[in-house]
This record gives structure tokens, sequence and C-alpha cells, in this order.
């Protein structure tokens, strides 16, 4: 099957869905002739015209409320935030609008709006641009969450997103937009709420978000070389949140650890391990242990910067001590 | 030889506990296991159980007292007489004040290493001033006074090995006239000479004794799994026999395997002794049919005494009488060997007599199935359900081999199936 990047994996599902419905557009800072910092948008202004793809000034707040209100009267528009980081400047327009328009209007009026952004550390780019901050949308209902973990996600749960009537938000890790995965030619929609399990195994469970299925999977592989069964589950939304699946998991492994950009202190890793507790506290052999980026601004030093994420080697140290039934942050 | 009684640590943050109430009084006999004295902590009131076997002497604790972790209240003696010797080794003990005791700095400590002293006998000290340094296997650690006064007695040198909860310095209120300095093993000998008024056979054994009286109390709680506790208690495993054979906590599911292993191994006490249960089924067509017309002809006292013979005759039992408990309809009847009477007049037994073997005849209740009835002798449940009688025998296991609960039960459902075969 054939190979593509990430990015091209979001410009073929954008200009798919546009080619499809001609209520679809896409506005953002730099979407048209630069074709975002990234590059992901290239080309797109060539064959659908700037009237659906809209450069905007540097204004989040104002363009994100004007997609909100298109999106309201019979529009479907594609939100490029330039970084997740921006995301602050938006909150009003994405959570107080965006999130409770459906639910305020009784369901008479739908917000069918895709905000895509991204996330990720370890590009340098210091405490401003490299934050993961999904856990601070997932918060709020109404809005849908999804992280895709290769470019087979990034089409299709963004191609499922474009087509979805109320709002989603997407994060992409921003050092994975060069990765190549296998992607079929032609229609590919992933459903909401389907986990994906990466990676069977009998030992113990390792759900990791975005980036950090990668993560998860190198683990996998230093575990089995010590004869250490673990399977690896993508959930692939957070929101919703397939729990059937990691139950299923966790009640056969006993164990778990949750792997997750986002700085661990209240954030994606305590949730899933909360619900874990919650409906297979019965089934746990050891407590299920969360791993985050640090609590601290993501520090710009290289040296500094590439601890403050979980990596394979820090998630296999952890597992070899679940594994071996030691006492875990019980001090 | 006399065996010291100490205020136990119930809980990780203890400091002292109240003593509640005794359970025996100076001079009782007490075997290992009783319960001996209760005790209140923040979270609890437990019982302590004795550790060996002898007589509580030299009770030094009043109830409703709170007593420091570590501290003797009372010996367990090889001779009832021992209250003497309190007075003696009273007038020899320490001066009064606060206890400061080896603290726990860790959660696995039983003992800390006495670095240093910061203050001498007679000084004057503040509770936030640093009283002495203690070393554990993981740092060294400067542990505050606690108390504003005087150093009354240093019972511990630098240097020495403390048990946890063990008595290291006692502050008083008052200038000391005579402060104490002293070591551990000089206190430990003191303590032995006293203790020779009540015991010739007075060796030098305390502190291992003492470390290991403190080392074996089981501690408040057990850390395991859920998944492991869940297992255990499907299993009927007790995970106390792990922590008493010193198994390492926390118990993870692997660990049940040696739990399993060991509970071969180890004859369990009878209060937790497992429930044999054994059921049968056969048809009721021809009993339904003898105890109808048995009822209508005898009355229901012949069809208990019918039933309590067909089960006695059944069952083995070695030389003297066997007495049959009948229970149906919330009454109860005592038979008397009902295996020689066939259809004739049962004896009745006086109900105080406490039988061998008891039966619960509900064939004519609403219940539908009997789990864990045994609280006396083996019991037999009778049931019925359409045209199918259930037999249900459940009894100890020390009460009945597994050879002679099958055979029983077999007996008495092929009696029950076919009675008139067996009675005429």
């Amino acid at each position: 099957m054939r190979q593509i990047t990430l990015s091209t994996a979001v410009n073929e599902a954008i200009a798919e869905e546009m080619r499809r419905d001609e209520t679809i557009f896409l506005i953002g800072e730099d979407v048209a002739e630069a074709g975002t910092p990234f590059k992901i948008t290239s080309g797109l202004v060539e064959e659908f015209g700037t009237d659906r793809v809209i450069d905007t000034p540097i204004s989040e707040p104002g363009f994100m409320g004007i997609a909100v209100g298109a999106a309201m009267t019979g529009s479907r528009p594609i939100v490029d935030l330039m970084f997740g980081d921006f995301i602050f400047l938006i909150m009003d327009q994405l959570c107080n609008q965006a999130a409770k328009t459906h639910y305020m209007s009784g369901g008479k009026l739908n917000v069918p709006l895709v905000l895509r952004t991204n996330m990720g550390a370890t590009r340098r780019s210091a405490a401003q641009h490299s934050q993961s901050l999904h856990a601070i949308v997932a918060h709020i209902p109404g809005l849908k969450v999804a992280m895709p973990s290769s470019a087979l996600e990034a089409k299709g749960l963004l191609k499922t997103a474009i087509r979805d009537n109320n709002p989603v938000v997407i994060f992409e890790d921003k050092l994975m937009y060069q990765d190549k995965a296998e992607v079929p030619e032609g229609e590919l929609l992933i459903p909401f709420g389907v986990a994906n399990v990466k990676r069977e195994g009998a030992d113990i469970t390792l759900v990791g978000t975005s980036s950090m299925v990668q993560v998860a999977e190198k683990a996998a592989e230093i575990l089995a070389a010590e004869g250490i069964s673990a399977e690896v589950i993508d959930p692939r939304t957070i929101v919703p949140l397939d729990m059937d699946t990691i139950n299923t998991s966790v009640r056969k492994t006993s164990r778990c650890i949750v792997i997750d950009e986002g700085h661990q202190s209240f954030g994606i890793t305590s949730e899933i391990a909360s619900r874990i507790m919650e409906q297979s506290f019965y089934y746990l052999d050891g407590p299920v242990v969360r791993m985050g980026a640090m609590d601290v601004p993501i520090p710009f030093s290289p040296a500094l910067e590439d601890i403050t994420v979980p990596t394979p080697e820090r998630v296999v140290a952890v597992a070899r001590r679940l594994m071996a039934g030691e006492m875990i942050n019980a001090t | 030889m006399p065996h010291d009684v100490i205020m136990p640590a119930l809980g990780m943050a203890q400091d002292t506990g109240i003593l509640v109430s005794w359970l025996k009084r100076p001079g009782d006999a007490v075997v290992i296991g009783d319960a001996l004295f209760e005790v209140e902590t923040d979270k609890a009131t437990m019982e302590v159980e004795a550790q060996h076997s002898g007589f509580l002497t030299n009770v030094d604790a009043s109830e409703g007292a709170e007593v420091p972790v570590g501290r003797v209240i009372a010996v367990i003696s090889e001779t009832a007489e021992g209250a003497v010797a309190v007075q003696i080794e009273q007038n020899d003990g320490p001066p009064d004040g606060h206890a400061i005791i080896m603290p726990a700095l860790g959660m696995a400590q039983d003992t800390g290493l006495l670095v240093n002293w910061l203050k001498q006998p007679g000084d004057i000290v503040g509770a936030d001033e640093v009283l002495f340094e203690v070393e554990t296997d993981k740092s060294t650690m400067e542990v505050l006074a606690g108390f504003d006064g005087f150093v009354a007695a240093l019972l511990v040198q630098a240097g020495e090995e403390v048990p946890v909860g063990h008595d290291v310095a006692i502050i008083s209120i008052s200038k000391p006239s005579n402060p104490v300095q002293q070591s551990l093993s000089a206190a430990k000998q003191v303590r032995s000479k006293a203790l020779q008024v009540v015991s010739a056979s007075t060796e030098l054994e305390e502190s291992a004794a003492l470390s290991k009286a403190t080392a074996s109390l089981p501690s408040a709680r057990i850390l395991a799994s859920p998944k492991a506790r869940r297992l255990a208690q499907e299993r009927g495993l007790d995970l106390r026999y792990l922590e008493e054979a010193g198994h390492p906590q926390p118990f993870h599911v692997e660990d049940l395997a040696v739990l399993e292993e060991l509970k071969r191994h180890t004859p369990m006490p009878a209060s937790s002794m497992s429930i044999r249960r054994l059921t049968a089924r056969v048809s009721s067509e021809q009993f339904s049919e003898f105890s109808e017309w048995a009822g209508t002809q005898l009355g229901n006292t012949k069809t208990g005494a019918l039933i309590a013979g067909l089960a006695a005759g059944s069952f083995s039992q070695g030389q003297g009488d066997l007495v049959v408990a009948y229970h149906q309809f919330g009454t109860v009847q005592n038979f008397k060997n009902p295996q020689h009477f066939g259809l004739g007049n049962p004896v009745l037994e006086d109900l105080k007599t406490s039988p061998a073997l008891l039966i619960y005849d509900l064939r004519h209740s609403p219940i539908i199935s009997v789990e864990n009835c045994l609280e006396g002798p083996p019991t037999v449940t009778l049931l019925s359900q359409d045209d199918d009688l259930t037999l249900t025998l459940e009894c100890r296991t020390d009460q009945m081999s597994a050879e002679a609960a099958i055979y029983f039960l077999s007996e008495f459902a092929g009696r029950m199936k076919q009675p008139l075969r067996h009675l005429l």
C-alpha cells in the first residue's frame, strides 16, 4: 500500500471533503499562499480559490468568531489554528459559543465546525509553542476531541470530523507531520469513540494518545525482548472515549500505564486512570500509573525538553516495576 | 521465662495508644491468642492478643491511660506471683516526665540507630530543639524534643540500635535533681534483675524477645492489590496467613500461589475450618406417598421420627447413643437412636442434649436453596421441588471425612428414595 506523510493525509482529507461539499471552507492564518508553517494546506487555494481558502489577519478570536457564526448559518468551516498554544485566545468562541449553541438552542442550531490545531514538545519551540492542551478542551461538554496517532488516523478522523454536525477539535502532533504511514487510496472514515488495539499483549496495558502511541509501541518492543507482553491501545478520540476496549484490556492484563503528552496533573491520563479504577478496580493487580509531561513550562533547552515528556525507556522502567509487584508512587 | 507485654504500634503514625480496658486480671492464666487488653488509637479500637502463655503479672498501666508505643505494660510470667516485682522495678525506674520514643521514620522500619545526642542530662530543652539524630537504612534525620523542659534521662547511648517505639529519653517539667544517663543494654539488665525475683530462670534474652514480639505483631492493614484481594476471597484464602509467614507485601495475584501452598501445609484453626457441602437429588415420589400415608395415619411426629430414623441408619457413629435433631415448621424434636424403631414409637430425648446430626425438613417451605446453614453438628437440609427431593449435607471438614460424608449422604438419599424397603 502507498505510504504518505501525515501532512499529506490531512491535505487529502480536506481536499476530498471540499470537493464533496461546497459549504466547506478553510479559514486561518497563512492557510492560502503560505500553506501554513507546516505546509499542510499547500495547493488547496489553487484548487478552491480564495473564497474557500481564506487567509485572515493575525486575530484568532476574530476568525474563530467568524467561523462559529458561519457554522450556525449553514456553512461547514475548517479552522486552522497555527499553534495549539493559541487556543487560549479563542476560549470564549470555542467553549462558550461553539460548544453550547446546540444545547442552548434546544437542538435547533448546529455548529458543524472543525478546529484543527497541533500539540507536542521536543521541537525546540519553547514554552509558548510546545504545549499539549487537549485536556482543557476535553473538559468542556459539547466538544469532541480527536487525537490522530498516524497519517491513517489523521485522514480518517478528520473526514469524520468534517461530517460531524457539531464542533470537533483535532490535535495533530507537530513532530509527526513528516511521518509516513500506509493510507489506502480513496474514501477513509474512522468512527469516533472506537479505540484501536495496536498491539495485543497479556501482561500489561499501555494506553497512549497521539505520538505517545509510538512511545508505547517502542516500549512494548523493548518489554517483549524481556518476556513481558504489553498490549498497546490508541483511543483515537478522547471525547468520546472508548472505555469498553480499555476495560477489556485492563481486565485481561490487570496492569496499566496511561501515557499522554499533556501535563500529568489534572490531565487526560488522570481521567483515563480514574475511569479504569472505577470500572475495573477488582481486576487490578497494581496501581494504574499516569505518565504525562512534567508539570513545568516546556523548557527551551533541548536537554531539558527531551526529558520533560514520556520516553519509551521511562515507560519500560515503570512497566518493569509494575510487573515486579513493587510499590509505585506510594511513598 | 517471663515475657514483656508492650503497647503495640497498630498504625503507621501512632505514638501512643489509650488502654481502654484489661481483659485479663493480674494473676490470670493466659494462653497465646487470648485477648489481653483493648487499645484505642485515633482510628479504631482493637483487641491485643497475648503472644505467650503464662500468667499476667506486673501490670503497669491502668485503664484509660495513654501509653507510649513500645512501653512495657505487663509481664507474662511462669507463675502467678509477680506483683511484688512491680514495686521493685518501679522504685528503680526512670524519673517522671514525658517519654521520648524512637520514632518510626520509614514504613518498614523496625529499629533506628541513635547516632548522636544533641542534649545532655540536665540540659534545658525546647519543644522545637533537636534532641537527637537517628540513622535508618534510608537517611539520617534530626528528631525534635517535642516538649519543653529538662532532660531528666537519656536511656540510650549514642551508637545503639533502638527498636521503634522504645523510650530513649525523658523530659521533665521541673529541673531533675539527679539526671540519669544509661545505655539500652544497661536498662535491659536492670529490668532483668528485677524480673529475677519473679522467676529464677530469667535469662538475658530480653531484647531479642522484645524485638521479636514487636515484629510478630500483626499490622492493622494488609497491603494487597484489589485483584489479589478479590481472588483470595473467591478462593476462600486468608491473606493473613501470608502475612504471618512473613511473605513480603504488597501481595499480588502471583503471591496467592504461595498462599495456597502454605494453606496445604498448615492446619487451620477450627474457627476458619472450611465447610464440606454435598448435595444429593432423588425422586421424591415414593417418599411423598409414604409420608402422606404416615402423616394421615401416624401424625407428623411420626414423619419426623421416620426421617430421623432413615438418617440415623445411614450415619455411622462409634459407641453410645445417637441423638438426631429434627426441625420442621420451627419446632425441634430430639430423637434418641431413631434407627432402631422403624414404624414403632420413637424415644424422645431432652432438647438440652446436643445432637450428633441435625435435619432441617424444608420440603414444605418456600426455600429453594441453602448454603452455610451449619452452626453445630453435621446438618442435612431436605428440599423438594417438583418431583425431586434434594438433600444437602453440610459439615466442617473436621467433623466428617470426605469419605464418611459421601457414604452417609448417598446412603441417606437411597433410603429416602425407597423408604419402605429400608423400614420393612
